[in-house]
């Protein structure tokens, strides 16, 4: 047994009670640590408070790093008999309020000053559009975790600093962001000194190798894998919990950055195989019992720059440790390219096959080549990161510095209303004059890409001034000291450090082609009701006018079928937004491209009057590159021609196809081939990411009936898996719904 | 090309039960065979044929209306069964899924109903696929002249051969019809070495004390490559209701036990296969 049913219950209850929110991941309390090692909460949070008055009026990395050491040296700790793993306490970012909380509405004030308007909340009000900085799409690097450790960190940015000193170029706001990274650096070094102190008062079974791995990181670079995995731990637990930036992921290659370390332990025979797995088990558990809803999501596999498979031993032992937990979280993807062996894919089909795990495909060659179109080199594609759902990103020289979702499906209801948003009546859009009297389907696609221009030029606007404060509102301290660009500079990544992305997603992109493509059917090619009284239906959403909803619904034309005239629209629409969004020039970094919304597909939705594709007002819109529910009439291969007659690579941000699967169709004898084949060929095709869910429609109902009997029913929704539990009842009903389209 | 028609009733993509690998099935109208537990009504009769699902009916009113077509129902109620297609009309989609195929071993399958009914027309669609490089198959219940086989011989490469009873009275009482044509079809088929896949509905009540006798005519066919025994299911009850005919459908379903004691049998006797 890799981990006893005693530890797992005990780390299960590590970080949380029952009445744990997994939305809020603001809030986290496990079992109470031994007092005498620390503060209380209400004094922590006490002494912050203080501690941030006094500062008021200091450079923000500075104040925000003395507040993170006063947090690491007070917080209470634990070393216990069930883990191989620290205990932390403090894990409710008491910084916040302090810091990013205040600080964003700082500058958002400053911003809405220099433009004149406060364009980001009327398209928040209005569903079109969320635009923020981003605080949690980013992931260290690794690798110079790997190879340096705390102190090793600590001795690059010194020598960084010695050198600027000794050229005389070293600017003050160099030398104030030298000693926060330093500060917080070393606050993690006194941490885990003080956590090897403690742990020489405990004697249980696994103190020694505790001991080790804690002796071992306080004076250098990990040597074992326990000690890696050990760092990894609590670089991970300080830097989202108290420095307030994501960890997003666990990398390009959980699998390669462990392998050098395993290789070292078994060929000196310092661990077995066994006794590694067991600690992957332990580390992996923690991810599983912080539980959030958004998931730890880590690569494995790949290729090389040779196009050599990067699968090794560590690839499949991961996968065998998953498989046995069974648990959802962290979150699994699969680097897929030609030289990835069959047996190591075929092992994880079986694991989705068995429906009691979740696995993401993505294609190596279409990330490769995403990362290539918006600058980077191959090597760096190759060895990209993911840094969200399903977000690729350079290794170690991109930070995601702000996202905006944009509701491309609120630009068809903009051309109905000439700009004007009906549900509160703001004019976000522009005039394109009245629907009624467009002459052509021509037109009004024109008038379509219009609005949305003119939506995207604005938000471009105001999110654009907001990305100059981003430092100031987010230092992200910790993440910056692993990069060596920001080392090298002493700057942080927000500021120049390392180049950054502004990140578009996209939600709807099914619904806006659908809705064209009933604009073209209804009114245009069957002449079956003209614009205006289709604008009326819409105004009215569609009552007294069900029939004509019900045709809008029943149109030929959606993407999704593999369509030709709907496929070449969805074409046309994604090179529209590839273009532009291209296009923008920023400062510090590039604006990339994402067909994805998280939850946007159904929260601006709900803001999205009814529209053309037979949609009803407040309902869902499409999530990802996939279809409209329901929609996909013609069965998965016409899924897969749809959505792969997309050159998928111009998302260069991500795509992910979800893919439902009734379970005959990949069950028993010869199963495990036809889905291999169908992802064989979706990759070959040039797809990006998959995620499959096999699942039948009556099963779902039986869970929605008696939670309580499928607690451990994991579902793959939007980018991330989850409890089938943890969804809302809309988001059961919506996943219902595509289950029973699937089976007809 | 021939402007020759058939007459289907479907056409299904990403079919992973008609053959290997990933297949797109066509589905054909008119039957032979009357089975008590066929689950596709739709395909017996070689006329097109208009099915009311009344529980989808949402009265849009539509069928009331001068020129209306089964298209116009909004609430899809109202299903016709049975277009007239040329080989040009379905070449394009069977085509689309090629990547599949190759990637799976898949290809194409003509089902039905029976489609060797309509064997020109499958003789000029199977040239066109084998043209096209596709695997083809057949699925038949084997109960057509020899001469239909012949015609489709050449381009296929697959037969899913149904075998229902081996004795003549079970058969007929199961079927409406006699056995002897097809199993002297399936003899001859067999004798040509062509790759044929039995499948057997399993059905309590019916054919279930003829899985010996099958595993004995079976130990006899040299091509057979693998035995498939289907569980009979009762899940084909509205379309009878939609069509308007009485349903057959016996009331009994196989238990996993029952099923998986047949698929011994065959093994054990007939030396093949079985799944």
């Amino acid at each position: 047994m890799l981990i006893s049913d005693i530890d797992r219950k005990h780390i299960e209850g590590k970080y949380h009670g029952a009445d744990y929110d997994p939305f809020n991941r603001f809030i986290y309390h496990g079992y109470a640590y031994d007092e005498t090692t620390g503060l209380s909460d209400e004094e922590i949070k006490a002494g912050v408070a203080a501690l941030a008055e006094s500062l008021e009026g200091e450079d923000h990395a500075v104040a925000k790093s003395k507040m993170f050491e006063y947090v690491l040296e007070n917080t209470r700790i634990d070393i216990n008999e069930h883990d191989y793993f620290v205990g932390i306490y403090t894990w409710d970012r008491v910084l916040w309020k302090h810091t990013i909380g205040k600080w964003i509405y700082e500058a958002a004030d400053k911003v809405a000053d220099e433009l004149g308007d406060r364009k980001r909340d009327d398209f928040s009000r209005a569903g079109y559009a969320w635009s923020s900085l981003d605080f949690d799409h980013n992931v260290p690097d690794w690798d110079a975790i790997a190879s340096l450790g705390i102190v090793g960190l600590i001795e690059r940015i010194d020598a960084s600093y010695k050198s600027l000193c000794d050229s005389g170029n070293l600017t003050q706001k160099q030398d104030n962001y030298y000693h926060a990274m330093r500060r917080e650096l070393c606050a993690v070094l006194s941490l885990i000194k003080r956590l090897y102190s403690y742990s020489l008062t405990k004697d249980f079974e696994k103190i020694e190798l505790i001991r080790e791995s804690l002796k071992c990181i306080s004076e250098g670079a990990p040597g074992t894998t326990l000690d890696m995995l050990q760092l990894a731990y609590i670089f991970f637990m300080v830097t989202e919990s108290t420095d307030l930036i994501q960890v997003r992921s666990l990398g390009h290659g959980l699998d390669d950055m462990l392998y050098p370390f395993y290789k070292r332990d078994i060929e000196s025979g310092r661990f077995t195989r066994e006794q590694i797995k067991s600690f992957i088990a332990y580390f992996f558990i923690q991810f599983h019992a912080i539980g959030n809803y958004w998931g730890q999501p880590f690569y494995l596999g790949g290729s090389t720059v040779e196009g050599d498979t990067r699968v090794n031993e560590m690839s499949y032992i991961l996968l065998d440790v998953y498989r046995e937990l069974e648990i959802y979280n962290p979150k699994i993807q699969i680097k897929v390219s030609p030289s990835t062996p069959r047996d190591f894919l075929d092992k994880a089909l079986d694991m989705i096959i068995s429906g009691r795990t979740s696995i993401v495909f993505c294609n190596d060659e279409t990330i490769i080549k995403a990362i290539m179109n918006s600058g980077g080199t191959r090597e760096q594609g190759v060895y990209a990161d993911i840094k969200g759902c399903y977000e690729y990103a350079y290794r170690t020289g991109r930070s995601g510095i702000s996202t905006n979702v944009i509701n491309a499906l609120k630009s068809v209801v903009l051309v109905f209303s000439n700009g004007v948003d009906p549900t509160t009546g703001l004019k976000i859009g522009i005039d394109t004059g009245d629907v009624s009297e467009m002459a052509s389907f021509d037109e009004f696609k024109a008038a379509y890409y219009a609005q949305l221009d003119h939506l995207l030029s604005e938000l471009q606007r105001s999110i654009g001034t907001f990305e100059k404060y981003s430092a100031e509102v987010s230092p992200a301290i910790m993440h910056s000291s692993t990069y060596s660009g920001c080392a090298e500079k002493l700057c942080d990544m927000n500021d120049g450090g390392i180049p950054s992305v502004a990140d578009n997603w996209v939600a709807g992109f099914a619904s806006v082609v659908d809705s064209l493509m009933a604009v073209y059917e209804l009114v245009f090619e069957k002449q079956t009701v003209t614009l205006g009284v289709l604008g009326e239906a819409l105004r009215n959403d569609w009552e007294g006018y069900e029939n004509l909803r019900l045709r809008a619904l029943g149109c030929t034309h959606k993407f999704g079928r593999g369509d030709k005239l709907a496929d070449e629209c969805a074409r046309e629409l994604h090179e529209h937004i590839s273009d532009f969004v291209h296009a923008i020039r920023r400062e510090r970094g590039r604006s990339i491209y994402f067909i994805h919304s998280a939850r946007g597909y159904i929260e601006l939705g709900r803001q999205t009057e009814a529209t053309p594709d037979g949609r009803r007002a407040g309902e869902e819109m499409s999530k990802n590159v996939s279809p409209v529910i329901g929609m996909d009439t013609k069965g998965v291969t016409a899924l897969i021609r749809s959505a792969t007659s997309l050159d998928l690579s111009l998302a260069d941000s991500g795509a992910c196809l979800d893919c439902m699967l009734h379970p005959t169709a990949v069950q028993g004898e010869g199963g495990r081939d036809i889905l291999f084949s169908v992802l064989d060929t979706y990759m070959k095709r040039g797809g990006a990411s998959i995620h499959f869910n096999i699942f039948d429609a009556d099963m779902l109902r039986e869970a929605q009936k008696h939670p309580e009997k499928y607690e451990g029913l994991q579902v793959r929704v939007c980018g991330w898996n989850t409890l089938w539990n943890n969804m809302s009842r809309e988001e059961q009903e919506a996943y219902i719904k595509r289950a029973e389209a699937i089976a007809q | 090309m021939t402007e020759k028609k058939g007459i289907i009733t479907d056409i299904k993509h990403f079919a992973t039960h008609d053959g290997d690998g990933i297949r797109t099935t066509v589905f054909f109208k008119g039957c032979p065979l009357r089975c008590v537990w066929c689950h596709n009504p739709e395909g017996l009769s070689q006329r097109p044929e208009t099915a009311f699902y009344a529980h989808k009916c949402i009265s849009c009113g539509e069928c009331l209306k001068e020129g209306f077509t089964t298209d116009d129902c909004l609430g899809k109620a109202r299903v016709l069964y049975g277009r007239e297609v040329t080989v040009d009309d379905l070449i394009p989609e069977l085509l689309e899924d090629r990547d599949f195929y190759l990637s799976s071993g898949g290809g194409v399958t003509l089902s039905g109903g029976e489609c060797l009914m309509q064997a020109e027309f499958c003789a000029e669609l199977l040239k066109e696929l084998k043209r096209e490089g596709i695997n083809t198959a057949i699925d038949t219940c084997g109960c057509v002249s020899w001469d239909s086989f012949e015609k489709v011989l050449p381009f296929t490469d697959t037969f899913l051969f149904d075998l229902k009873a081996v004795n003549e009275e079970v058969h007929k009482r199961c079927t409406g019809v006699s056995n002897k044509l097809i199993i002297e079809n399936l003899r001859r088929l067999d004798g040509l070495g062509a790759i044929i896949e039995i499948r057997i509905p399993f059905v309590p009540g019916y054919n279930d004390g003829e899985i010996e006798k099958m595993a004995v005519l079976l130990s006899s066919l040299s091509s057979v490559k693998r035995v498939r025994v289907l569980p009979y299911h009762n899940l084909a009850g509205s379309k009878y209701e939609a069509l308007g005919m009485a349903n057959s459908l016996p009331p009994v379903l196989p238990t996993d036990k029952e099923v998986e004691r047949a698929r011994e049998i065959i093994r054990e006797k007939a030396d093949i296969e079985c799944l």
